[in-house]
């Protein structure tokens, strides 16, 4: 009788640990697997080696032009999309003081003229004061809707334009994909791969943080059509958005691939044309009634052909 | 086994398994801020 219910204990006792690997094995290869960077250390946010695009440091990543006449006074704080870091780092490279930029090894210091946040983080701290410039795509409604709240109206100066385009695991046999079948898969509509001439596989249709500025392109894409919850992402064969120069060109990753829309691959070319449906513009945004002239002269210089020439040697497409 | 001791044992193994999944979850979660939705996919196979 002992030995039964010793073996039952035994058999609980083992049954709760099967249980619990179960579920770490599951956390492990469905969560951290997918969320480890292998980018260094200490130097990666959003995957961007961070240090690579510092101005004055005489990185090749950093594009910008000499010559040119020096912010003198009351230099704007600077900040912006984690995506455009090349085009306001090669700004600031080129009309900044030195000594105004201030990076202390993994991120920019308080009092430097420049930051590094991301989207969401830059248009709060244009709104609160934090920041004078912001380099980033168009804000969201929530965006637009704090700054009212705070009595603060934003101008938007576009400076350049990039691709928003879909990206899929490169062993996805899919590669193209149009502007309805996006919807479908975001409205929930089309959920297997199948469907689109690829494996039998869920699609796992990944989203962003809310306000980012490719969450924000997506909700512009979608117009009406309400997008749905992301329960099943951990499961099938992924989907995913982002901006064209930040996947080709900052982080290179070659474990992706980016879908082409209606057969149109985005290239500089299609994306100056329009043939490439979905480019976004990149805009330089400041406070209305903003009293420093140098946010202005900054501007003017984005603006400037020299400006654009950095906006093109950075990877992006330049006012035409 | 008696019962107190089999009461303790499988308390101590189900207070480390929620321990471990805890800091698992925890390890994910801080990984999962710093990626970007790029590494993501690329890392998903």
């Amino acid at each position: 009788m002992d030995r039964k219910k010793l073996i039952k204990q035994l058999a609980v006792i083992f049954a709760v640990i099967m249980i619990f690997v179960g579920i770490d094995l599951a956390i492990y290869s469905l969560f951290i697997v997918r969320v480890t960077s292998h980018h260094s250390p200490g130097m990666q946010k959003m995957s961007v080696e961070v240090a690579d695009y510092v101005p004055f440091t005489g990185s090749e990543s950093v594009c910008s032009v000499e010559g040119e006449e020096r912010l003198e006074g009351d230099i704007p704080t600077i900040d912006g999309a984690a995506a455009l870091l090349p085009i306001y780092a090669g700004f600031v490279e080129s009309i900044y003081p030195e000594d105004s930029v201030i990076f202390n090894g993994e991120d920019y210091d308080a009092a430097s003229a420049m930051h590094y946040t991301n989207t969401r983080g830059a248009y709060k701290d244009i709104v609160d004061g934090n920041a004078d410039i912001i380099i980033c795509a168009q804000p969201s409604d929530e965006q637009l809707a704090y700054a009212e709240q705070n009595g603060v109206e934003l101008e938007m100066v576009q400076v350049g334009s990039d691709a928003f385009v879909f990206i899929v695991n490169a062993n996805n046999p899919v590669s193209d994909i149009t502007i309805d079948q996006i919807r479908g898969i975001y409205s929930g509509e089309i959920t297997n791969w199948s469907e689109l001439g690829g494996d039998f596989s869920p699609i796992a249709a990944m989203r962003r943080n809310k306000n980012s500025g490719s969450e924000t392109a997506l909700e512009k894409l979608m117009g009406d059509t309400p997008i749905k919850p992301d329960y099943t992402a951990l499961f099938g064969s992924p989907i995913g958005f982002s901006f064209r120069y930040y996947v080709t060109g900052m982080l290179a990753e070659g474990g992706v691939k980016i879908l082409t829309i209606n057969g149109i691959e985005p290239t500089p070319e299609t994306i100056a044309d329009g043939s490439y449906p979905i480019s976004g513009g990149i805009y330089a945004v400041y406070r209305k009634g903003e009293t420093n002239e140098n946010v202005y002269k900054a501007i003017d210089f984005m603006l400037s052909p020299e400006g654009q020439k950095i906006v093109e040697q950075s990877g992006y497409i330049p006012l035409s | 086994m008696k019962d107190k001791t089999f009461a303790v044992i499988l308390s101590l193994v189900v207070a480390a398994g929620i321990g471990v999944t805890a800091v698992l979850m925890v390890h994910g979660y801080n990984l999962w801020k710093e990626i970007s939705i790029v590494e993501m996919i690329a890392n998903w196979v």
